[in-house]
């Protein structure tokens, strides 16, 4: 177990710094630059900013450059806003997106649940469709169409709640709710697909066979292997939901990593799109690692070796 | 400045706008006003600054948006007035100009402290003027302060050639044709040691770089002959025109006659800077616990891409004016989270150009809120002269002919249909005189000027003159067609966005239905496109926009001048160069503005360009906030902006907004124009006082 654990840790780092050369690489393909305006520079000004950001250098020199830094863990100043290091910003902006996304999460792991395993065991009945035709509906408006029909309702008719921005509470209930819909039909959809599975197993009729009651074949035989493949979807769902989602965050005016991500790319802010890049790719792999890991505790089948 | 229209991403919202816009259809009848509508309690403004501003640096970013936020915490020599954007005086209570419009003197207010309580003195202004030129400083502003006197030369990087003997070499002893003219060389105001050097006649400046300094000599015989034995010496920030006479009297010495100098200075790019925060702190000065600012308001707190709070600097010298106790500006980007905050009543104003075109005939109807006013910016496609067939002036004449430019204008809703490249409704002076002089011109090539405004649309015409360029267009079947052309050779141009897509999709179908031609189009990344278009590699057609970037057309008319111009067609004339150097050279502005429309005259009849609409101002603000106006740059001097609690006295039709008197802000003006009005009075110099008019 903890020689898989060291060996997947040991791949995070080649693999991090695989993700940064081909972003590094596409970055450099894109034509323009962070300094490209409307009104052309004078030469003498694009010059001075070619010189201090190292961009007269060879193309491998540079390329070198940025790889040391990587490997330091710095990724230095920001383009865009000379007084913020790229470490700075990341940190800063995480706990916006971590909050929105943890509890979009919580949210969609409760319902999503709580109505995957009713219909599981009342498979066919009005519930069942009812459900399901929900999570197909969850799965199928997109949260760009979702977000502001809500807003529209809440906000602009009744007057509720704001519309968008960061605030108390009530700033939070709508992106929330938005960014929770998708995640909950698909775990009400796989609870639901896993559970009707292991109902049907070998293990559970020996259980019942037992004479145990209902309630703790339930919750203790079958849950644990019903909710495997919602664990395999909450690794990278999770990592991909504290990082910020980029719609969302957006319609909602939330000031968080996704948004920040998406404006680099635009600004041409290669150092903070790189960090951010690199700080994704690590947080999704070690979200699959830590999924791998937890595999073992919720299905005795799964080993390591 | 970059262009207003270059907003990203709304591929992606497309959606939203539609269905926001359903929305606010159905619930347009509601009431009066668009939304929420209830003046906030704290007199506090909440305001947008566009994307999260680059920085609180008033020498360090170029959008719009930005300016909006520094002009409210930076100060400068002079102010905008509120409605016509015309300077008034800010920190320099007045000011003189030399006979030649080369130099300025500046007497600066005794009052004016920084918020730390430091005092405002000449000394600061210079320090801010060379630290925002210094070329590593890398400030891509640094053009506008171009006029000053050796200002290019230090940021650059260039070194003046001295000789053995200590004297250097000047400007005039190579071949000066072709060049700017020099001015006075009469010290002007008070004489100082320093007056005289930069009186005197304007040294040669060559590149400091060795390499380059190596290759221009290659190519200039003459140029190397005269700085033989000779040694270098870089050009700094201390030779530039920028002096302080005294703690409180300040000139500028430009290298050229600008009239148009003046109105640059309020631009945020001029804003006096405090040197020691900015030698203590280095980069991080701008934040919260650092800055010190000199504007009305002073930074409280900064949230990166969440919000801005300003709260009145009491310490300001015209604090006891300054109406507002805060401004919150939000960092956002989404036209639509911007209407949606707008009408629950979480913003009092949007900027310039955010509701998205399908909403505009239903916000008009709110007409208390809604902004319609001429702006200051131009839209126009480029053509790629180095590449035929749009080498051919004919074939561009054709092409700017056979488009409906009143039926675009009727299409956006938000434009004005336009043929020339200063924009309608901002320089009515200048609009006067060109017509006369248009008039003349067109009586040389024996046309009225009747005819030329007819090319605002004209295919007949235009089928003609590509017959002429050797296109014949010929009838096929309802439409027509032209066999010859070589459309593989030609196509629109243009950055990602809807609106752009379909003004290109509109005028596409123009040239389809009128020239039997279709181009294809292209669309390209914002910076991408940016690119292609300065190093004229895109076919034929090419959009642009412009916003001036102060009050006079000259700010449009530079866009061909010299050979390194920005206009992104490769057109270069030097019979353009000499109408405007000797434009800028006038004392008389009528006179000054004839020169002006012969140059526009000689460009627009060669078409490298294609103008065809000017923006209209397109905004809204809460009825309550009063004293900002929809001036021709929607910049609003946040000093003269208030909230009016009682809704008796809350703005009604925003139509008249302009014209309509607020004596509290007129009186402001006045009085701050006072000390300037009382100058001019006292020495009557030659030079256009500043518009307080006010109609």
């Amino acid at each position: 177990m903890l020689a898989f654990i060291l060996r997947r840790l040991l791949i995070i780092i080649p693999m991090a710094l695989l993700v940064v050369s081909v972003t590094w690489g596409l970055i450099r393909m894109a034509p323009g630059s962070f300094y490209s305006e409307e009104r052309a520079l004078p030469p003498a000004v694009e010059a001075n900013i070619r010189e201090k950001y190292g961009l007269d250098k060879p193309i491998y020199q540079q390329y070198f450059m940025m790889l040391a830094n990587v490997v330091r863990g710095d990724f230095g100043t920001s383009l865009r806003y000379q007084d913020q290091t790229v470490n700075e910003i990341i940190f800063r902006h995480l706990p916006y997106s971590a909050t929105v996304g943890l509890l979009a999460y919580l949210l969609a792991l409760v319902i999503g649940l709580a109505a995957g395993v009713m219909a599981a065991l009342r498979q066919n009945s009005a519930f069942d469709y009812g459900s399901m035709a929900g999570a197909m509906l969850g799965l199928s408006v997109p949260n760009f169409v979702l977000g502001p029909l809500l807003v529209i309702v809440f906000s602009l008719w009744l007057f509720w709640l704001p519309p968008a921005r960061w605030g108390g509470v009530s700033n939070l209930i709508l992106p929330v709710l938005t960014l929770a819909a998708i995640y909950t039909a698909y775990i009400a959809r796989l609870t639901r697909a896993g559970m009707l599975e292991i109902m049907r197993s070998d293990y559970i009729r020996t259980a019942r066979a037992k004479g145990l009651d209902e309630k703790t074949v339930l919750l203790k035989h079958a849950m644990r292997g019903g909710i495997v493949p919602v664990l395999s979807f909450t690794g990278p769902a999770l990592a991909s939901l504290l990082a910020g989602t980029v719609v969302v965050e957006k319609v909602f005016a939330i000031p968080g990593l996704g948004n920040i991500f998406i404006q680099s790319v635009l600004n041409r802010d290669e150092p903070l799109t790189l960090g951010i890049v690199a700080f994704l790719s690590i947080l999704i792999m070690v979200f699959n690692l830590l999924v791998d890991i937890s595999y073992g505790f919720l299905d005795p089948r799964i080993r390591y070796d | 400045m970059a262009f207003v229209g270059n907003s990203q991403f709304r591929a992606i919202l497309a959606i939203v706008a539609f269905a926001s816009f359903a929305v606010s259809c159905t619930s347009s009848a509601a009431g009066r006003y668009y939304g929420k509508t209830e003046a906030p309690s704290d007199n506090v403004l909440r305001y947008v600054s566009g994307s999260e501003p680059e920085s609180l640096d008033p020498a360090i970013p170029t959008g719009q948006p930005e300016a909006r936020l520094l002009m409210a915490i930076h100060d400068g020599l002079v102010e905008y007035h509120p409605k016509t954007m015309k300077p008034i005086p800010a920190i320099a209570e007045s000011w003189e100009i030399s006979p030649d419009v080369s130099e300025y003197i500046f007497h600066l207010r005794k009052n004016a402290v920084f918020s730390n309580g430091d005092p405002i003195k000449a000394q600061d202004f210079v320090y801010s003027f060379q630290r925002a030129l210094a070329p590593e400083f890398l400030a891509k502003n640094a053009y506008l302060a171009y006029y000053i006197k050796y200002a290019e030369a230090f940021n650059s990087k260039k070194s003046f050639v001295r000789r053995a003997d200590g004297s250097f070499v000047l400007r005039r002893e190579l071949d000066a044709g072709g060049q700017t003219p020099e001015v006075s060389t009469e010290v002007f105001g008070q004489q100082t040691e320093f007056g005289k050097v930069l009186s005197g006649p304007e040294r040669l400046t060559v590149p400091g770089d060795e390499k380059a300094r190596a290759a221009l000599f290659e190519t200039d015989e003459k140029l190397r002959a005269i700085a033989a034995n000779t040694e270098f010496v870089p050009v700094t920030g201390s030779d530039m025109g920028v002096e302080a006479i005294d703690d409180y009297t300040l000139r500028i010495k430009l290298r050229q006659s600008a009239p148009f100098f003046i109105d640059l200075l309020s631009h945020q790019f001029f804003k006096v800077v405090h040197q020691g925060a900015i030698e203590k702190h280095g980069p991080q000065w701008v934040r919260p616990e650092n800055i010190v600012t000199s504007g009305a308001f002073k930074v409280k707190e900064h949230y990166p891409y969440d919000r801005i709070v300003l709260e009145k600097d009491p310490r300001y010298w015209d604090a006891d004016a300054v109406r507002l106790d805060g401004i919150e500006f939000y960092p956002l980007e989404e036209a639509t989270t911007m209407m949606n905050l707008y009408k629950a009543g979480s913003l009092d104003a949007v900027y310039n150009a955010v509701p998205p075109a399908a909403w505009i005939d239903t916000l008009k109807e709110y007409k208390d809120e809604y902004m319609d006013h001429p702006a200051v910016t131009l839209q126009y496609y480029t053509f790629n002269v180095t590449r035929p067939p749009m080498d051919n002036a004919k074939v561009r004449q054709a092409f700017a002919l056979a488009i409906d430019r009143e039926a675009i204008a009727t299409y956006r809703k938000t434009t004005k249909p336009t043929i020339d490249f200063t924009p309608i409704g901002i320089f009515p002076e200048y609009e006067e005189v060109r017509d006369r002089i248009y008039t003349r011109e067109l009586a040389k090539q024996g046309r009225t000027l009747e005819e030329w405004k007819a090319r605002m649309f004209d295919p007949e015409r235009a089928r003609e003159l590509l017959a002429e360029a050797g296109y014949p267009v010929v009838q096929s079947g309802s439409g027509w067609a032209s066999p010859n052309f070589p459309v593989a050779d030609v196509e629109i141009l243009y950055n990602t966005s809807e609106s752009n897509k379909a003004i290109a999709e509109f005028i596409q179908a123009q040239w389809r239905q009128n020239l039997g031609i279709t181009v294809a189009l292209k669309n390209m990344e914002w910076k991408t496109f940016l690119n292609v278009r300065k190093e004229l590699d895109y076919r034929g057609i090419g959009r642009a926009g412009w916003v001036g970037d102060y009050m006079d057309p000259f700010t449009f008319l530079k866009l061909f001048y010299t050979k390194e111009n920005d206009s992104s067609t490769g057109w270069y004339d030097p019979k353009y160069d000499v109408l405007v150097n000797a434009a800028n050279r006038e004392l008389d502005p009528i006179k000054r503005f004839e020169i002006l429309a012969e140059a526009e005259f000689y460009v627009m009849d060669q078409q490298p360009v294609m103008p065809f609409m000017t923006d209209s101002t397109n905004w809204m603000k809460k009825p309550f906030v009063r004293g900002m106006y929809p001036n021709p740059q929607t910049l609003h001097p946040w000093k003269f902006v208030y909230i009016e609690q009682d809704p008796e006295k809350w703005d009604k039709n925003a139509a008249n907004i302009m014209t309509d008197r607020d004596e509290s802000v007129l009186s402001h003006v006045e009085r701050l124009m006072q000390t300037q009005t009382e100058r001019t009075a006292m020495r009557s110099q030659p030079v256009p006082a500043p518009e307080t008019s006010d109609e």
